[in-house]
């Protein structure tokens, strides 16, 4: 079968170009005389540094959400700029919801969704998906378990088949199981070798008490993944695949009437079992105590060797915070001052003071029960001490006294860039939206964050900064050559360092 | 200075790109690095927009930018609100007339010692990070202008001084080697205006000449004769390859076809590689094809990591087998329908950001210097045939002249 695309439309948008003028090769006078007068006695040809104009108001869009008669929600968000549509299901299926000791199972149970589905085995649904050029992702994060499919609208009929299939009608076939474990074993192998994810496992199993839902790697762990079976995976997907529990984003050229149209063929039959839903789903959003807060303990140093390694990769982690909680509409701006931007203080600090690094960030986690607050750079090994030290003062310095004028004015803006940016592209726009459904937010939950957010004043985020930056009970877990690195953590005052494997083991 | 406006108000975003045609093939003997070293430089400070300004002052207008610099060309971008613009291009026109003489050596080592942490970082302590670093030396030979990697080496980086910085500026930072894009969400006419009053005088020496390769293009014979082999030890769990040939630069008879090609090899499940080697032969965990097309010869590249306990030659006599399949025999309608609509789908959802049609545009400038080249750029994919992705196979991914390199782990000192 051919199928050829047309894409006209979108190249008419490339094609409006203006022509190329103001070619000015000019009279070459030496150039070094025409750069001693600028800014000098001279005018400036350039004039003075222009004045700001305010930024539009931004208030990010809201989806129409209703039910659809097997009890799915949907959120619908139409844009009609470019022929191009983008979906994402989202089920309460996440790693969090990992049974004990079968770490990853979430993931691997989303995995083996587009291994095989309806009347396709694998390779079938493979080609049929590049012949529609479509994009299809299967997955899980934390929270939720996602299908996700953006195609050209011409083609969302198809297109929509297979992701039906998909999310409904996976084989979950002994032969495919067997090769997507093996190939899951030999990633988290290589896993060890990577020094950034190696922390971000660490982190997670030493800031949350073992046991946390957040505690395993989303992928799970070598031991973990020895333990789950194609038995598992089934009754996870039984249990927790369910209509009734789903909600599907819908951003672009489409309108309500055609997405019913498809859900009727698509979804018609799936239907929600009669035994009811895991509890855990039901109950609220855990505030911001959730199952197993981590253990009051003083901060911790864990360092994982590698030895030889030309740089440290150093995380400074805390407690975060949960979606649900109001100070999550605010953090952004904390995070954005302190790390979250090029012009932040620990970039700055870090990359343009020292050259020490080639960057340094930090982040919060937004999710349904309490994430993480982390602060990550990979520096020269010979830095690690000094740069430990800076980040640590930092932070420290964040959370005593807040941000400066200059930078509540600069987070405003750029959290209002940030947003508008969001919703720039449909995949960006259904991303975000997917996000907020997965998590178990409002359709409006966006406009009313950023409002919060924008609104926010000074003392409101130095209170915010103040509640959940200190660091009294971080961990610190470094990635690099222990021998090098532990004098230098001597040096600064840190004697007691505990050791970990790559896992955290 | 060439100058392309395309005005959108879809989104309130606009981008302001410019593009110099300078990259690491400009490089002087004992400067590799230099051309991306000058990137980094280029937000250093001048009078009017003091040291650390650049960025403050773009973030405060709720706007960020960032900068690329490839083998052969260098870029820029900021991405802000439509009323940061002036400022954006005023910013812009500032560091392209006056940067390079207020350049020091506070400056110079402070970015020195950045771009050193991104080489360990990005390639030294990344698994397979190093095959980047490798790879072009044993690809051309020392006299081409592709023979070093973009990052450099450090010694070279050390070495680099502020006259260095100066002469390197006056050189290629010129109106005349340089293009500006403006897209998104403002008014063209008085951009335009805008543009002639900030960039209009600054003067210009003219377009610098770049080396003339020696190397690989559609009209003259790939330099590389036989087959080069090197093995590299790293701190990595899973054995892995990397082939590598010279293949037509970009744009030329070829390089479309080349792309479809590693688009068919290894896109998806179903792809050749991937079927084969992953799904079919359990041999390899993972395969990744690609043509990086560059403007005086493109390197058509396949990676393969092995399996625990699959061995690299069988890896290999896999690789070669199904590479062979492609010379001889043209592969499927199906399979061509296939990477064709891949690569069309790719190419419209790209266009929906504004940042990428900025960049694009840029890109068609520099390598065809025609802003407008989208829809022929296109139909290079549509008009091409399985029968000539077979014959360029065959020309091209020949087996007796590419690169072998094999990343295995370190026998001593490795890591639990």
């Amino acid at each position: 079968m051919k199928r050829s695309l047309l894409v006209l439309g979108a190249l008419a948008l490339l094609a409006a170009c203006g022509g190329k003028g103001a070619s000015r090769p000019g009279p070459p006078p030496a150039r070094s005389a025409a750069i001693s007068d600028a800014g000098a006695v001279a005018p400036d040809p350039l004039g003075p540094r222009p004045e700001l104009a305010e930024a539009a108001p931004f208030t990010p869009p809201i989806p129409i959400q209703y039910k659809r008669p097997n009890g799915t929600e949907v959120w619908l968000l139409e844009r009609h700029g470019l022929p191009i549509v983008s979906m994402q299901l989202v089920v309460p299926a996440g790693a969090a919801y990992d049974p004990d000791g079968k770490g990853g199972l979430a993931a691997t149970t989303a995995n083996m969704l587009d291994e095989g589905a309806g009347k396709r085995g694998p390779l079938d649904l493979a080609r049929e998906a590049d012949r529609l050029g479509a994009t299809l992702r299967t997955g899980a994060l934390a929270d939720y378990g996602f299908v996700q499919l953006t195609v050209l609208k011409k083609n969302l009929g198809p297109a929509s088949d297979i992701f039906g299939d998909v999310v409904t009608k996976p084989q979950l076939n002994p032969v495919e199981f067997k090769r997507v474990h093996d190939l899951w074993e030999n990633s988290l192998r290589a896993r060890q070798s990577e020094p950034e994810a190696v922390a971000g496992v660490v982190v997670a199993r030493k800031v949350y008490s073992a046991g946390h839902p957040y505690a395993h790697p989303i992928d799970g762990t070598l031991g973990s993944a020895a333990k789950v079976t194609l038995d598992d995976v089934k009754k996870f997907y039984a249990t927790r695949w369910r209509p009734d529990h789903a909600r599907l984003v819908v951003v672009g050229d489409v309108t309500r009437a055609e997405v019913d149209a498809m859900l009727d063929r698509v979804f018609g039959t799936w239907k929600a079992p009669t035994v009811p839903a895991p509890v855990d789903l039901l109950v609220p959003p855990a505030p911001l105590s959730g199952r197993g807060e981590p253990p009051p303990v003083a901060r911790r140093v864990v360092v994982v060797d590698r030895p030889d390694a030309p740089q440290s990769v150093i995380a400074v982690a805390r407690p975060g915070v949960s979606a649900f909680d109001e100070e999550s509409a605010i953090l952004p701006r904390v995070n954005s001052a302190l790390g979250g931007s090029f012009t932040s203080r620990l970039n700055q600090d870090l990359r343009e003071e020292h050259g020490w690094s080639y960057g340094a960030h930090s982040r919060f986690s937004f999710t349904r029960m309490r994430g993480l607050f982390v602060a990550q750079a990979a520096v020269h090994t010979e830095h690690t001490g000094e740069a430990l030290q800076a980040m640590i003062a930092d932070i420290g310095v964040m959370s005593k006294a807040g941000l400066t004028d200059e930078e509540v004015e600069k987070t405003k803006q750029l959290a209002r860039a940030e947003l508008v940016e969001t919703f720039e592209t449909v995949q960006a726009a259904a991303a975000r939206l997917g996000r907020n459904a997965g998590v178990g937010h409002t359709p409006d939950h966006e406009a009313a964050a950023s409002r919060l957010m924008v609104r926010a004043d000074k003392g409101q985020l130095k209170k915010a900064a103040a509640q959940f930056l200190d660091l009294d009970t971080a961990v610190i877990v470094i990635v690099g050559p222990r021998a090098k690195i532990e004098p230098q953590l001597k040096a600064i005052g840190i004697t007691a360092v505990e050791s970990s494997g790559t896992e955290g083991q | 200075m060439t100058v392309i406006l395309h005005e959108n108000h879809d989104v309130p975003i606009v981008v302001v790109n410019v593009s110099f045609g300078v990259g690491s093939r400009f490089e002087a003997p004992g400067r590799t690095g230099f051309a991306h070293l000058f990137e980094h430089l280029m937000f250093m400070g001048t009078r009017r927009v003091p040291p650390k300004a650049f960025d403050a002052w773009m973030e405060r207008a709720g706007g960020w930018n960032n900068a690329w610099t490839s083998k052969d060309r260098t870029e820029y971008y900021d991405v802000g609100p439509p009323s940061s613009l002036d400022l954006l291009l005023w910013m812009e026109a500032d560091r392209l007339r006056d940067l390079g003489p207020l350049m020091t050596l506070e400056k110079l080592d402070a970015q020195r010692e950045v771009v050193r942490n991104e080489r360990r970082q990005t390639s030294e302590n990344t698994p397979y990070g190093k095959v980047e670093l490798r790879l072009p030396e044993l690809l051309y030979p020392e006299s081409h202008p592709y023979h070093h990697p973009v990052i450099g080496s450090h010694a070279d980086l050390e070495a680099a001084t502020v006259d260095d910085v100066k002469a390197f500026f006056a050189k290629h930072y010129d109106p005349a080697n340089a293009s500006l894009v403006v897209a998104g969400d403002f008014d063209s006419a008085r951009v335009k205006a805008r543009i002639e009053q900030l960039f209009g005088a600054i003067p210009s020496r003219g377009a610098p000449t770049g080396p003339v390769a020696a190397g690989a293009d559609a009209s003259s014979k790939p330099t590389l004769t036989a087959v080069v082999k090197e093995t590299l030890e790293d701190n990595v769990e899973l054995e892995k390859v990397v082939m590598a040939w010279q293949t037509p630069k970009h744009f030329a008879p070829g390089d479309a076809e080349l792309d479809l090609l590693s688009t068919a090899l290894s896109s998806s499940k179903a792809s050749r590689l991937y079927k084969a080697l992953v799904y079919e032969q359990k041999l390899a965990q993972s395969v990744e094809a690609s043509q990086e097309s560059g403007h005086i010869g493109s390197r058509f590249t396949v990676g393969v990591i092995a399996r625990p306990g699959v061995s690299l030659d069988r890896i290999e006599a896999a690789i070669d087998k199904e590479l062979d399949a492609l010379r001889k025999k043209p592969m499927t309608d199906d399979e061509l329908v296939r990477a064709k609509n891949l690569v069309e789908t790719d190419f419209v959802t790209r266009l929906e950001s504004v940042r990428e049609r900025a960049a694009l545009l840029n890109m068609y400038q520099a390598d065809t210097k025609d802003p407008g080249f989208a829809a022929k750029d296109l139909e290079r994919y549509r008009s091409a045939t399985k029968e000539g992705i077979r014959d360029v196979a065959a020309k091209y991914l020949v087996p007796n002249a590419r690169v072998v390199m094999r990343v295995v782990p370190k026998k001593a000192g490795k890591a639990k």
